[in-house]
């Protein structure tokens, strides 16, 4: 990765000597919360399912707008107040900033606890529908053209453990680490406000919404907030156990998903490599590992 | 592992402001009464920085923060414990969407300086992530749907 910032998290929450830096922050934080609440949820009704905009969707989008990237050149204002420094602290505040939220889903399945035990076996089983990203993504990529950088690109929904893993065994800038990183920071920028769209087009497919509520948790707190919070917004009558259900299966993902990735994903991506690069790989034939 | 002091410190400090932030966000978007809300926001508060404390102490479990601060927030509401009454009571005074907006404001900032990184990656890679994106969800789903059915839940 190109930040070369060595200070540590605990010193980048030390407001020692920096305290602008967090005022700014949390002030623009506290402004863009106020405008998205303003907001409000909006139900966009298409064809086939309503889509449900949630203020957090509007949060993300503007978050992301107002760095120096994007509006912050040519509205040098924006610069003053979210610029390098700001973004560097707004990691660790994501992380704690969470944590409220971590509460609330714990009071939503506690309630549920009898209905999510029964439940056991579909979670546990669920966990295995992880690895279709292989069976789908795996193959495009290959028509794609790409080589060993599919590798690391489809082998899970990329978050951090997995990052872990694919670098520890191929080193984060071989192809695969390439490929997992390309994954990883679609997911980081994108990921929420896609799986919030996908989540409330998919009341449409006729799965049923506590089987979507599984599947939204992935693993990752922000993704499976913003799928199932579109998702329990959707299907009223089921909004409670919805976001029990996702809440639980995002802890179970969180404690299974490594084991998921070092016994099982990355065996078999490889060898689904294996069959299909020689069938439908284009370009030269890639070196193996 | 020995805990960090003046992290957590630190950490508490921000998770008030945090709090405050979501009090007034809450206010707007969803009626909340500041006031009303704030025993419930103080317990949210305390349960948040409880599970930092036990991520300390335990470093090997892995389980993040956030997990814990669920899996305390659960056992405290299980209908069966005396704990679950009040302390439904108050955290209900604190809305579920309403602690979600600053987390995306956060998280939307934070991604502000990769977006350079982002630009020089290749169409094929929006693709394959959004294939892979797709296939985890509907495989997940398919198969809760699935083994609910069987199991007579749905």
């Amino acid at each position: 990765m190109s930040d070369q910032d060595t200070r540590t998290e605990a010193q980048l929450i030390d407001p020692k000597g920096r305290i602008p830096v967090f005022l700014r922050l949390t002030l623009t934080v506290l402004g863009i919360s106020m405008i998205s609440e303003l907001i409000g949820i909006q139900e966009i009704p298409t064809g086939i399912a309503t889509i449900v905009l949630l203020p957090m969707l509007y949060a993300v989008v503007i978050g992301i707008i107002i760095t120096p990237d994007v509006l912050g050149k040519p509205i040098g204002v924006l610069q003053k107040l979210i610029s390098t420094e700001e973004i560097k602290l707004a990691s660790p505040m994501v992380m704690l900033a969470l944590l409220p939220l971590g509460v609330k889903y714990g009071t939503l399945v506690g309630p549920n606890i009898v209905e999510v035990v029964r439940a056991g076996p579909a979670f546990l089983l669920q966990e295995f529908g992880n690895l279709a990203t292989i069976f789908v993504a795996l193959p495009i990529a290959l028509l794609l053209g790409m080589k060993r950088e599919a590798v690391g690109a489809t082998v899970s929904i990329c978050r951090e453990p997995t990052l872990g893993v694919i670098g520890e065994k191929y080193g984060i800038s071989s192809p695969e680490g390439t490929g997992i990183l390309g994954t990883y920071l679609i997911g980081t920028v994108f990921g929420t406000i896609f799986f919030s769209l996908l989540a409330t087009l998919s009341v449409a497919t006729g799965l049923h919404p506590l089987a979507l509520a599984m599947a939204s948790g992935m693993g990752s707190g922000s993704m499976m907030t913003a799928a199932s919070g579109a998702l329990a917004a959707s299907v009223p009558e089921f909004s409670d156990q919805v976001l029990a259900f996702a809440a639980t299966s995002n802890m179970l993902t969180g404690v299974t998903g490594l084991y998921m990735v070092v016994i099982v994903a990355v065996p078999l991506v490889n060898f689904m490599y294996r069959k299909l690069e020689p069938v439908i790989g284009r370009g030269g034939s890639a070196k193996e590992e | 592992m020995a805990l960090d002091g003046p992290k957590l410190l630190n950490q508490l400090k921000l998770l008030v402001v945090i709090g405050i932030i979501i009090l007034i966000a809450q206010r707007i978007g969803w009626d909340r009464g500041i006031i009303d809300a704030i025993p419930g926001m103080i317990l949210v508060v305390a349960i948040s920085f409880f599970a930092l404390i036990v991520k300390g102490i335990l470093p090997n479990v892995p389980m993040p923060a956030f997990a814990w601060a669920s899996l305390a927030a659960l056992i405290l509401s299980m209908p069966f414990m005396p704990t679950a009454d009040w302390f439904l009571r108050y955290t209900d005074e604190v809305e579920f969407l309403g602690t979600t907006a600053p987390i995306l404001a956060f998280a939307g900032i934070s991604v502000g300086d990769k977006l350079t990184t982002l630009k020089k990656l290749s169409w094929k890679v929006v693709i394959v992530a959004i294939a892979v994106f797709i296939g985890t969800f509907y495989g997940s789903a398919i198969i809760s749907h699935v083994i609910l059915t069987i199991q007579g839940i749905i």
